[in-house]
């Protein structure tokens, strides 16, 4: 009984060819689907039909969907929801493209998070069966899956509290004001399994969206990364760099309609009993960017 | 060829076709607060206070609404100067980012011109 991982993010793009063109060729997942307005992809490692939608028309994030283990999961999640005070809507098998019955719930935050349990199979492009270890032909970075999303509350306490009470994820990484108990939390990292983070929430405006993550390897990943970002004029924001929060190395970078997006490598292990790390507001910089130990002023004012 | 002027210095640099206003800037050693430089965070606007412009990508309503762009409101990444145009920065003044850009570009900078 758990949220297992984010499966999948839905946003908006000014221009579909052109955003075909940043996932497809650049980032190298795999269009697996597409009609008028939208196109579906997945990761190379990605088993599930789709991880990534893109829409036709305006900018930003339409929902992120979690998938669960159990299919009583979404009615006890569901509850808790309510309980908490939360809008809901049940979704049937068919209302998204290859996804089972589910649960759409409106964060406290004003963004939209779909519960889901079953999305149809494809397998990853390696198969189950004596598997090479990568794919032979991937194409651009060839980012192997989703990794999670960063997205703005005017109330990190509540959102937080949200996922904690209602979803059962922990957090990881927490920026306060101060280390009392009572401090103003300003950032949050939150996990449902052992990842370093399946969500995240800073400071900011509702129903934002900061960036959206896949997955890489190593630092070796990440350089390579940003030299096909380079290749492909892709717009980079900071990187390749260091978190302090969460390890992870990683670029910031922007697809072709300022949505941000980020390759993230090596966060450490999470467990629910291993104590949750604070940052300081005043080592925020370092938090974010362990390296330069420095925000930029894009950190916080370039959402979409 | 299009020019481009940026108040309150009035620092003047050339635009090439289809080139956006920003890109303009950037190649003659200029820069300014930028953002995602690809029309979504609408960090770059500017008003434009004189000129046309066209948006040949298609920008997102809610980073510049018709109304904002019907007062003036130019999206300095995605905007293409269609003959000489002038704009003025909110909140931020054009600063020279490159010496050498800006030689090349055919425009002495202070720094240049005393020498230095
Ligand atoms: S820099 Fe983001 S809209 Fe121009
Ligand atoms: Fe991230």
């Amino acid at each position: 009984m758990s949220v297992m991982r984010l499966g999948y993010v839905h946003a908006r793009v000014t221009d579909l060819a052109d955003a075909k063109q940043h996932y497809g060729e650049t980032l190298g997942l795999r269009a697996v689907h597409e009609e008028p307005g939208k196109v579906y992809f997945k990761g190379w490692d990605e088993y599930d039909h789709h991880s990534v939608v893109v829409e036709e028309g305006g900018v930003g994030l339409v929902k992120l969907g979690y998938k669960v283990s159990e299919l009583t999961d979404l009615e006890l999640y569901e509850k808790r929801a309510q309980q908490f005070g939360c809008i809901t809507e049940r979704m049937s098998a068919g209302d998204n493209l290859e996804v089972g019955d589910g649960v759409r719930v409106v964060l406290p935050s004003s963004h939209v998070v779909e519960l889901y349990h079953e999305m149809t199979t494809v397998g990853t492009d390696v198969g189950s069966h004596n598997p090479e270890v990568f794919p032979r032909h991937l194409v651009g970075v060839g980012v192997p899956r989703v990794d999670h999303a960063l997205l703005t509350t005017s109330d990190v306490a509540t959102t937080e509290r949200f996922f904690k009470d209602v979803l059962d994820f922990y957090p990881t990484e927490r920026v306060a004001t101060t280390l009392d108990d009572d401090a103003h939390v300003i950032g949050t990292w939150l996990t449902a399994g052992n990842t370093v983070h399946d969500i995240a929430f800073i400071e900011g405006p509702d129903n934002k969206l900061h960036h959206f993550a896949f997955e890489l390897g190593d630092w070796n990943e990440i350089g390579r990364a940003g030299a096909i970002f380079s290749m492909d004029d892709v717009s980079v924001d900071v990187g390749p760099t260091q978190h302090g929060i969460t390890r992870g190395r990683t670029i910031y970078f922007f697809d072709p309609s300022g949505n941000r997006n980020e390759v993230f490598a090596g966060g450490y292990v999470a467990f629910p009993d291993r104590p949750c790390v604070t940052w300081t507001v005043d080592q925020i910089g370092k938090g974010i960017f362990y390296v330069s130990r420095e925000l930029n002023e894009r950190f916080t004012s370039v959402l979409t | 060829m299009a020019s481009v002027t940026v108040d309150p210095d009035g620092i003047t640099v050339q635009a090439r076709d289809g080139e956006c206003i920003l890109s303009a800037l950037n190649r003659s050693g200029y820069g300014y607060r930028t953002g995602c430089r690809r029309g979504g965070c609408a960090l770059c606007k500017a008003d434009l206070v004189s000129g046309e412009v066209s948006y040949p990508v298609v920008v997102a309503d809610s980073v510049l609404p018709a109304e904002e762009q019907a007062g003036g409101a130019c999206l300095t990444c995605r905007a293409v100067p269609h003959g000489d145009v002038v704009i003025r920065l909110r909140d931020d003044r054009l600063r020279c980012t490159s010496s050498f850009l800006a030689a090349l570009a055919g425009r002495v900078t202070p720094a240049v011109e005393r020498n230095i």
